[in-house]
């Protein structure tokens, strides 16, 4: 009898600790929003090295929300101690009403450790090192002018910034939903952590998932804003940029941005150093693992925490759905600015620009970039815009750190 | 927050925002083209005082230039605007293409108007957007 009593309690302590009787129907939504998330990182392959950490985390927080909690301390008399953990040695003592008690701590969950790394902001400026040690910037130095396009497409940070003031949002929380709009997951992860924690989870996934829609985004957008014969305008061929030029660059850009725009100091730094060891051709090895291994495995950290920040409870609300559409209004804004400043450049050139390129402005590096080339191509299959819209591309990574830099300056 | 410090919160962003984003790129700008012709014109200065300096010695011995102009071949007809050495490149990849037993003698050199098949694959290739 004992032993059928024993199994019996046995069944009913793990159907009480099982998700069938702790998750909430809020749980179950976000699993298939996860799912969802998988089908498109999988099958359509849109930003999949991002979207799969992110969706995986999602999935697992949300059957299992211990793995991303934080540590615990509980008070035990000193009967629970020994009892519990054998001994009352090592622990600290709390004595209410007379009674001695012993802090027993509790580990955290595995996510909330790796977790630590986004929110006290070091995994962006990492992904930003791999990111400048795996970038050319020989277009926009071969045509400086890019960076007019990268910053144009800041435009959408800033007119967003007004829609979710107007929204109720708070002054930091608009600013952190802005930053959407520069297309820049690590900047806007980075943004984030500093003025609005709260809404890490929403604003990052929203990022992500524009940057990995933006092949569907921006080509109405482009189409909409140009003429036929804009669209088909071939551009010269960049002039080959010298070795010193390219070594120098990172220099130069580091120490203008650190003076004018400390805040941007990390991101932007970082960038420039990564970039830097690439173009030196001295620290080869330095390279490689900026551009590999730190890079696969900040990804891998960043994702899946990122993602476990999206629970259920968290993530299913009004200002979510709030952010979202101002997240995509950003984004889109910064594609129609980008592309409206080309049409500018077009017009004051004399029709040797394609405003093509200035939708690559948004930083999405190297994904908007290819989006020019390919509606480019879709006009004159002779047309190869990709190195001119790499300018613009990674003038739009300089332009997005510098957004944020005035973010958090402003608003911090 | 009342309508009105909403849109003085606003307003004093976006000018902010579009001020200094804009100021801080367009003084990248004027620095990168500062930078990019002071190098330039470095890096080309010492190609300048080398070419002055082969003027020189051709002039000391016009006996040399003679005799190598004897043993070559008649120089291949090239459009207009290529120098002597992208000449020299391409008959040296065409040599190197064809092996030294195959006696190749290019006539001239033309800029081709349209890519080949191949070179169209290959840029497709490493540009395919998707």
């Amino acid at each position: 009898m004992e032993i059928l009593n024993n199994f019996w309690n046995a069944l009913v302590g793990i159907f009480r600790d099982s998700g069938i009787s702790t998750l909430d129907y809020r749980n179950y939504i976000m699993i298939a929003i996860a799912c969802v998330l998988f089908y498109l990182a999988i099958k359509k392959q849109y930003e999949p090295l991002l979207l799969l950490p992110i969706a995986f985390g999602m999935l697992l927080v949300n059957l299992y929300p211990g793995i991303m909690a934080a540590p615990e301390t509980t008070l035990m008399s000193a009967k629970e101690c020994i009892a519990a953990k054998g001994t009352t040695q090592g622990y600290a003592v709390t004595i209410l009403d007379g009674v001695k008690y012993y802090n027993v701590p509790h580990n955290a969950g595995l996510f909330w450790y790796l977790y630590q790394g986004v929110k006290l902001g070091i995994y962006p400026p990492l992904i930003f090192l791999g990111v400048g040690a795996m970038t050319d910037f020989g277009p926009l130095i071969a045509n400086p002018k890019s960076f007019i396009l990268g910053a144009a497409a800041q435009i959408g940070i800033f007119i967003t910034f007004v829609g979710a003031i107007f929204l109720g949002f708070t002054e930091a929380q608009a600013g952190a939903i802005g930053i959407i709009g520069g297309a820049d997951g690590p900047t806007a992860i980075y943004v984030t952590t500093k003025l609005a924690p709260e809404l890490l989870g929403s604003i990052a996934i929203a990022a992500y998932s524009y940057m990995a829609l933006v092949p569907i985004i921006q080509p109405p957008i482009m189409r909409a804003l140009t003429t036929k014969k804009e669209r088909a305008v071939r551009m010269e061929q960049l002039r080959p940029v010298s070795k010193l030029e390219k070594i120098i660059f990172p220099v130069i850009i580091v120490i203008v941005i650190s003076i004018l725009l400390p805040d941007a100091a990390p991101l932007v730094g970082m960038l420039m150093f990564g970039n830097l060891i690439k173009e030196s051709g001295v620290a080869e090895r330095l390279s490689k693992t900026a551009q590999n291994e730190l890079m696969n495995i900040i990804t891998i950290f960043l994702g899946t925490t990122v993602g476990a920040t999206a629970t259920g409870v968290n993530f299913l609300s009004w200002s979510t759905i709030k952010i979202i559409v101002l997240g995509l209004l950003a984004f889109m804004m910064g594609s129609a600015c980008g592309v409206l400043f080309g049409k500018v450049m077009y017009k004051v050139t004399g029709g040797k620009v394609n405003p093509l390129i200035g939708s690559a402005g948004v930083s999405a590096v190297p994904m908007a970039a290819r989006v020019s080339q390919r509606v480019g191509q879709e006009e004159n299959p002779g047309n190869f815009l990709l190195m001119h819209a790499m300018g613009p591309n990674v003038a739009g990574v300089i332009g997005s750190a510098v957004a944020a830099g005035v973010l958090l300056n402003v608003l911090r | 927050m009342d309508m009105m410090g909403q849109f003085t919160i606003s307003a004093s962003m976006l000018l902010t925002g579009f001020t200094i984003v804009f100021a801080v790129l367009v003084f990248l700008i004027l620095i990168i083209w500062l930078y990019g012709k002071i190098i330039t014109s470095a890096q080309n200065r010492p190609l300048k005082k080398k070419k002055i300096e082969t003027k020189v010695i051709e002039e000391k011995k016009p006996v040399t230039k003679t005799v190598f102009k004897a043993a070559d071949e008649p120089v291949p007809e090239a459009e207009n605007g290529l120098s002597d050495e992208i000449v020299a490149v391409i008959s040296a990849a065409v040599y190197s293409m064809y092996g030294s037993e195959n006696k190749v003698r290019i006539k001239s050199i033309k800029r081709s108007k349209s890519r080949s098949a191949w070179s169209n694959a290959g840029i497709l290739n490493n540009t395919r957007p998707f």
